[in-house]
């Protein structure tokens, strides 16, 4: 195992240094040959050694795949003159660090593409405003750029799409430029599968088999009509009043419905909605006609009167009021509901409508707003395609389908049960007792499924991705040459073809050339190239000692 | 000195090692970096909802002031709620510390009820090929790390014979819940059970073992076993009544000690099986900063040691009437 992975890094290097002195023939081709080596020299005059960085990535246990690509990147950090302080850690502890107390120099961590992220709004706008930057914000390298800022304002304002795919598009040239971060790549990778016992497997980007249009396609074939999937975590909640983890949620909104919900392709789609909400008044104003064939799954019926209690229920809730404070008024008439915003919000049909899911006033019409987060309704009653059955955390969650639901699925009884870890799981995927896993096996494994007749894989592409992030708030991180530098000493393209078998994808933009629609294609792109990064670093004023440290230049 | 006059002594002393336990346990969690809020962050939480939380949580408070609210819960038997879960930390942790009972439990008598008696007969008979062969096979158990013993009896058990069922406590889709019995006496329950009992046994069985069989050859020596033997006894009656009841003694206080490690559950075992116990809980606590889960976890595992030991000392003089309260 060392040894392969040991092989493999050596052969990631040649492949950069391979990159690297194509670069050097190129250079030599066009330019006069002054250097007397294949790297710039940099300032004449040396000031002060550049700081060393502290580098914070995860241990091989927490994601051995990022493990190894952490310290690669800090190898070739180290070749191009930067003293590097590799930092592994565990994953809450990393988050604390870099997210909360923002003691870090760079940071290599995913975020993740949930569907309600497939609308820019979160990558532009969360990520990389400057209002975002305080402890646990999500512009954690406190990028601020006023120009920037303008934009991200704007494509909030924009209810017409193509104007803001414009400026979304122009938001992603700027950050490509300045490198806050290393985008790096969209990870993807394969969900396995028992193709043997069960068909109808619909992955969907970002999510694969976890994916709410899989969990209702998914069909058993073996004549038990159960299927059965393992995932290694335990749910913590189903109530939706909670802070959700990502395994929560994937099972809350199986028992709850929203008016919309992310359709496979990443666009709101009607649910419970009977169509495409009427917007007006420049995007200040949604309308929005309910289904009247819904049901609870006690059998009550679904009324607008449970819609309206619901958002407001969400405004009194102190974990959930910021989704829905851009809701000013709410007025319902008939079977139509509308809400009147505060400030104009484009996202507003995929992340409020689309997030907020409906509840039976005659349960949660009693509960006190502090409470909701301890509420336990016993059978969780929401409106859902599936409902409750029963529910032991570290054995397994029992759901079955809810016939009476517009879109019913297509297996009787749903089970989840908590794994090990992901190859515990793919044991139980061969012996037979579970249909499919919702966790990407590693490589080792993955050609275990693959020589299995009885098993599949289902592959699905990411917007969430891996970067690095770099404290801007420090020096040298403040300054764009030393970012470009160092980006350009990421071997992306070596992560996802070596490190990663070829799950995933690259990329050079905040949003994933998946999400189609506002992926700009043609932002600058950062490939593994050493000497560009010198070719950087000396043009900004840099220069190296005898040993090939990297200084600040004596002027700088 | 007395009994009473030793227990008193020795439950005085329990008392205090409790506290430092405690104490201990309340300063090193919280010096674990991250807090109940950082598994939550990257999956939508906000700064506004993370410091509501942290709030909720009473973690904004100087530590002295946590450490005092905590004692005082405590004093009045409640380990509070968990941070993650936000359900009491007694319903969290009662449920997986049976399983791990029974587990382990199961794993550890059989472990040394056959190794005392496999230890005593390689004793017995030493110098003979059984007693080579015997230390040869225990040796390799006792090398063999946890988690390869538990792959290759899947391997053999489930994926070539699939005699057995790989993971979980139970088959999955039947009825949920249900008293001890239910959870624990079925056929289905038991069918789960063998092969990570299995695991435990074989993992667990060379230190009863090895140390019987020295101990034993120890007192092999001794003169009162030749005379039993020139009595003319049956040699089971001599091997039974005489050497191997008194070369159990050392394996008391390795048993407590075992056992009270033992309820910590074993990560391996728990995870090659899926096996819902301890262990597991305690790793998910602690990355998680699930602070009352992992305080309530560790003191039910160091009480255990604390108080097999006590056990031990007591069962000493029970055994041993040489052995004096002092």
């Amino acid at each position: 195992m060392s040894s392969g992975n040991h092989s493999r890094r050596k052969f990631i290097r040649a492949a950069g240094a391979a990159g690297a002195a194509g670069f050097a023939v190129s250079v030599a081709g066009c330019a006069d040959e002054t250097d007397e080596g294949t790297t710039p020299d940099g300032a004449d005059e040396l000031g002060e050694p550049v700081e060393s960085i502290q580098f914070l990535g995860p241990t091989a246990g927490v994601n051995a795949f990022r493990n190894e690509l952490a310290s690669v990147t800090a190898e070739n950090w180290e070749e191009i003159g930067f003293d590097v302080d590799l930092n592994e850690m565990e994953f809450g502890a990393q988050v604390d660090q870099a997210v909360v107390q923002q003691d870090f120099d760079a940071s290599l961590l995913g975020w993740g593409g949930t569907p309600e992220r497939i609308d820019p709004h979160t990558f532009i706008y969360d990520m990389h405003h400057s209002d975002n930057t305080g402890q646990g914000g999500r512009n954690t390298p406190g990028y601020s750029n006023p120009e920037y800022d303008d934009l991200a304002d704007l494509q909030v304002t924009q209810p017409d799409e193509n104007e803001r795919q414009e400026t979304v598009y122009e938001a992603q040239e700027i950050i490509a430029r300045e490198q806050p971060r290393t985008y790096i790549a969209n990870e993807g990778g394969v969900h396995p599968y028992a193709g043997s016992r069960v068909e109808n497997i619909d992955p969907t980007l970002g999510e694969g088999l976890n994916s709410f249009w899989n969990m209702i396609s998914v069909t058993p074939t073996d004549g038990d009509g159960t299927v059965t999937m393992g995932y290694p975590s335990e749910i913590i909640s189903l109530n939706p009043m909670q802070d959700l983890a990502t395994p929560d949620r994937q099972f809350v909104r199986l028992l709850y419905d929203q008016l919309f919900r992310i359709g496979p392709d990443g666009l709101p789609q009607p649910w419970l909605a009977t169509g495409e909400p009427v917007i007006e008044d420049d995007g200040m104003t949604y309308t929005v006609e309910i289904r009247d064939d819904v049901t609870f799954h006690d059998g009550e019926d679904l009324t607008i009167d449970d819609v309206e209690f619901t958002y407001e229920l969400y405004a009194d809730s102190p974990t959930y009021s910021g989704l829905v404070e851009v809701i000013d008024e709410i007025e319902t008439s008939g079977n139509e509901i509308t809400f009147r915003l505060g400030e104009p919000f484009a996202p507003f049909t995929a992340n409020v409508l689309g997030q907020v899911y409906v509840f039976p006033e005659h349960i949660w019409g009693d509960v006190d707003p502090e409470d909701l987060a301890d509420f336990e309704d016993p059978n969780w009653i929401g409106s859902g395609p599936f409902q409750f059955d029963d529910w032991e955390r570290q054995s397994e969650l029992q759901l079955s389908a809810f016939d009476d639901h517009f879109n019913p699925p297509n297996t009787d009884r749903f089970i989840r049960i908590p794994g090990a870890d992901v190859s515990q799981l793919i044991g139980d995927l061969e012996a037979g007792q579970i249909d499919f896993v919702g966790a990407v096996p590693q490589p080792a494994t993955l050609s275990r499924i693959e020589e299995d007749d009885d098993l599949d894989s289902a592959p699905f592409e990411d917007i969430g991705y891996v970067k690095i992030a770099y404290n801007l708030r420090r020096e040298p991180f403040d300054d764009v040459a030393i970012r470009r530098a160092l980006s350009y000493c990421v071997p992306k393209e070596e992560y996802v073809e070596f490190i990663r078998d070829g799950m995933g994808t690259v990329t050079d933009s905040t949003i994933s050339e998946h999400n189609e629609f506002w992926h700009n294609p043609d932002v600058e792109q950062f490939r593994l190239d050493l000497d560009a990064a010198r070719q950087e670093l000396a043009d900004a004023g840099y220069g190296w000692d005898d040993d090939g440290r990297l200084h600040y230049g004596a002027d700088q | 000195m007395g009994l009473r006059e030793f227990v008193v002594r020795r439950l005085v002393q329990l008392v205090f090692t409790f506290w430092a336990f405690f104490t201990l346990l309340f300063v090193l969690f919280r010096l674990v970096p991250g807090d109940p809020t950082s598994m939550f962050l990257l999956d939508g939480m906000t700064p506004e909802q993370r410091e509501q939380r942290i709030a909720e949580l009473g973690l904004d408070q100087p530590l002295h002031v946590q450490y005092v609210n905590y004692i005082e819960q405590l004093l009045t038997g409640d380990f509070g709620q968990s941070f993650i879960y936000r359900e009491p930390v007694i319903d969290i942790i009662v449920v997986r510390f049976m399983n791990t009972i029974v587990l382990m439990g199961t794993a550890l008598f059989f472990a040394y009820l056959i190794g005392v008696t496999f230890g005593a007969l390689m004793g017995w008979w030493r110098g003979s090929r059984f007693e080579r062969g015997g230390i040869i096979v225990t040796l390799v158990a006792r090398s063999s790390p946890e988690f390869w013993v538990g792959i290759v009896l899947l391997s053999v058990f489930v994926f070539w014979l699939g005699w057995f069922p790989s993971s979980g406590m139970r088959t999955t889709g039947g009825e949920l819940g249900g008293g001890f019995i239910q959870r624990y006496g079925s056929i289905d329950f038991l069918r789960h059970l063998f092969l990570p009992a299995l695991t435990g046994a074989i993992v667990y069985l060379a230190t009863p073992t090895l140390l019987m069989r020295s101990t034993m050859l120890d007192v092999l020596k001794a003169d009162f076993v030749e005379i039993k033997k020139a009595e003319g006894l049956p040699e089971m009656t001599v091997l039974y009544k005489h050497a191997a009841r008194n070369s159990v003694l050392p394996l008391v206080t390795v048993m407590a000690i075992a056992t009270g490690a033992a309820m910590g559950g074993s990560v391996v075992i728990e995870t090659v099986f899926n096996w819902p116990g301890m262990g597991r809980e305690m790793v998910r606590a602690v990355n998680t900063n699930d602070y009352p889960i992992a305080m309530a976890a560790f003191f039910l595992m160091g009480s255990v040691v604390i108080l097999m030991n006590f056990v031990a000392d007591l069962a000493y003089v029970y055994l041993d009437p040489r052995v004096e309260y002092e």
